[in-house]
């Protein structure tokens, strides 16, 4: 079997995997793997900038948030059906990437982490001061509406139903993010990261290239705040805190952002390792801590990287036996 | 008369608090400003400085002595951290430092928990410190003459120390090439991992000085840290003098922020920080790059 062949074998078991989990797991695992797959696509958005940009920063829950609070805001008051909403919540993630990276992409290096830093408190702060709105630290509640299909109704709150609703977007998502770094623009994002001044003398608008990439990834960050919420049918403040960026960073950095899918290895197995921890014992932020040393120590580029050099030191034995 | 003492009252506030900020941002300015390294654990070993201080003051009632053992406990553990943690991931950039460091906090701010509890605690004040002075009509808490002291103070021996001295000369010397400094026979490595202990250090005098102002909890680490930051970026990198007139902008802004704009005031910090990152990168009184 060639490689080709042996890779659509492998993405085909993958789908039936995927379609056959409800039948499989409890429903606890179940709403572990919706979260997951989740932010799996919160990594993804977040990794067109750490990994393929070269790009550190430090405030992508602010487009996380207001996906979230926009998806929310139009539940509650306008109703809107779920697929439209959420939608929505992408583009204001998008929206706000265009307001802020205008500034944040003539940056580099700490200049740029600390200017995405100062945006996304400043989001923060919005969310907790304007009241009227937001709800402050209370949050907004809004339930999910049922979805209706050629005249099916589709109760969103079955948690099979969920389960397939988010697996649909999150699929159609994570391809268009593949899609994405095989675009001429994608490329170009390798390119940057790689040498930018030499981008630049070759004749591309190094700037109008990363404030589009820039909205791209506030765009999917949008999306993955907006199911987030409603699977939560609630959004608060904790959406856009310091944590939530660094959380991001962290589940793209364990998984690798050196690969297209390190970052959603990242991101199940720091959900995973999460609940595990949490139902294991209450210290469980002592161990998470203890855990990201050992990482930044003893796997610098992530798990992917990890698993790319053992796997190269294995291919030479074999090459020298 | 009124409205003046309000004024004066408010301007005083804001002094403290800024002063107290600088104390604690006097050692990310030699830790991120000079060395860049992005250190999210600086909060996190303030912290530990305030917390040592309340044990010592609880087994030996000395405060003088907390204040002078805590600072060395909290750069001996700043020392580890570079020699042993951050040291090692250097090469790998930004991302790596920030990682490490928000592990390290994370797992200092659990044990903090652990071992002294969630509640607040407070500290005992020594008898000369803890009344109230007279100054031009105004009554004010001596302990904070004694914080802005302490921070001008603090100030003065970094400035003379960085400015006027051969050993001040050597920091900015490495960070700008490290091999040429090697070279000359420094022990750069050496002189990296002092300049962290002293930052670490003086994050631990902060503790011992703040403790008992801003009340001494398990939360005091995540509350100041992006300020810290704040004030090193927009004071600019590396600069003591900026980190103080940093500071100072902040008290001030924090303070009359909440009494004329309340809805707003918080944003206030990040929105300067982010318009001096965009309109002036190298910060107010950092150098062009």
């Amino acid at each position: 079997m060639s490689k080709k062949s042996f890779r659509w074998v492998g993405f085909a078991a993958l789908g039936v995997f995927l379609l056959m989990l409800p039948h499989l797991i409890s429903e606890y695992r179940l709403n572990l793997a919706i979260t997951m797959m989740i932010y799996s696509l919160f990594a993804l958005s977040y990794n067109i900038l750490f990994g393929q940009g070269g790009l550190l920063s430090f405030g992508h829950a602010a487009y996380f948030g207001i996906g979230a609070y926009a998806n929310m805001l139009l539940l509650k008051h306008l109703s809107v059906s779920l697929p439209l909403s959420i939608l929505a919540g992408g583009l204001m993630g998008g929206l706000l990437g265009l307001v802020f990276g205008v500034f944040v992409v003539r940056m580099r290096g700490v200049s740029f982490a600390l200017l995405t830093l100062a945006f996304n408190q400043l989001i923060y702060v919005t969310a907790e001061k304007w009241r009227t709105v937001t709800g402050g630290e209370d949050g907004l509640a809004a339930f999910r509406p049922s979805l209706h299909l050629w005249g099916w109704e589709i109760d969103l709150f079955e948690t099979i139903n969920w389960y397939y609703f988010v697996l649909l977007i999150v699929v159609i998502c994570i391809l268009a993010c593949w899609y994405f770094t095989h675009t001429p623009l994608g490329r170009l994002n390798f390119c940057m990261r790689e040498n930018e001044e030499r981008t630049r003398f070759i004749g591309y608008n190094t700037y109008g290239a990363r404030l589009i990439i820039y909205i791209i990834s506030g765009f999917f960050a949008g999306i993955a705040g907006g199911l987030t919420s409603s699977f939560q049918d609630f959004v608060t403040t904790i959406f856009i805190n310091l944590d939530k960026a660094a959380e991001i960073l962290m589940m793209t950095f364990i998984g690798g952002g050196g690969t297209f899918t390190g970052p959603i290895v990242g991101a199940c197995a720091l959900t995973y390792i999460n609940d595990l921890l949490s139902s294991w014992t209450e210290r469980w932020t002592l161990v998470q801590g203890l855990l990201f040393i050992l990482l930044v120590l003893y796997a610098p580029n992530g798990l992917s990287g990890l698993y790319l050099s053992i796997k190269n030191r294995y291919m030479k034995k074999q090459g020298r036996s | 008369m009124d409205i003046l003492a309000t004024f004066a009252m408010q301007a005083l506030h804001g002094l403290v608090y800024g002063m107290l900020l600088f104390l604690v941002a006097s050692g990310l300015t030699l830790i991120f400003g000079m060395m860049g390294v992005l250190n999210f654990a600086h909060g996190a070993l303030y912290m530990l400085g305030a917390y040592f201080s309340f044990t010592i003051l609880r087994l030996t009632g000395q405060f003088w002595l907390s204040l002078i053992i805590a600072p060395f406990l909290v750069g001996g553990i700043g020392v580890f951290l570079e020699r042993f943690l951050l040291r090692r991931v250097h090469k790998y950039g930004h991302a790596n430092e920030l990682l490490l460091t928000f592990g390290f906090a994370y797992i200092i701010e659990e044990l903090v928990k652990w071992v002294w509890g969630n509640e607040p605690l407070y500290v005992e004040l020594p008898k000369i410190l803890a009344g109230s002075v007279n100054l031009l009509g105004i009554t004010y808490p001596t302990y904070r003459f004694f914080i802005i002291i302490t921070s001008l103070a603090v100030f003065a021996i970094l400035f003379l120390i960085f400015y006027k001295t051969r050993a001040g000369i050597i920091v900015p010397a490495a960070v700008s090439n490290v091999e040429m400094v090697n070279a000359l026979g420094i022990n750069v490595p050496l002189v990296f991992m002092a300049l962290f202990g002293v930052g670490s250090a003086l994050a631990g005098l902060a503790g011992v000085i703040g403790g008992p102002y801003l009340i001494t909890n398990p939360a005091m680490a995540a509350t100041i840290i992006i300020d810290l930051f704040v004030v090193v970026v927009v004071g600019g990198l590396g600069s003591i003098q900026g980190a103080l007139l940093a500071s100072f902008l902040i008290g001030e802004l924090q303070s009359f922020g909440i009494l004329f704009i309340p809805q707003i005031a918080i944003a206030l910090e990040f929105l300067l920080m982010a318009v001096v990152l965009i309109v002036k990168p190298e910060g107010l009184l950092g150098e062009k790059a």
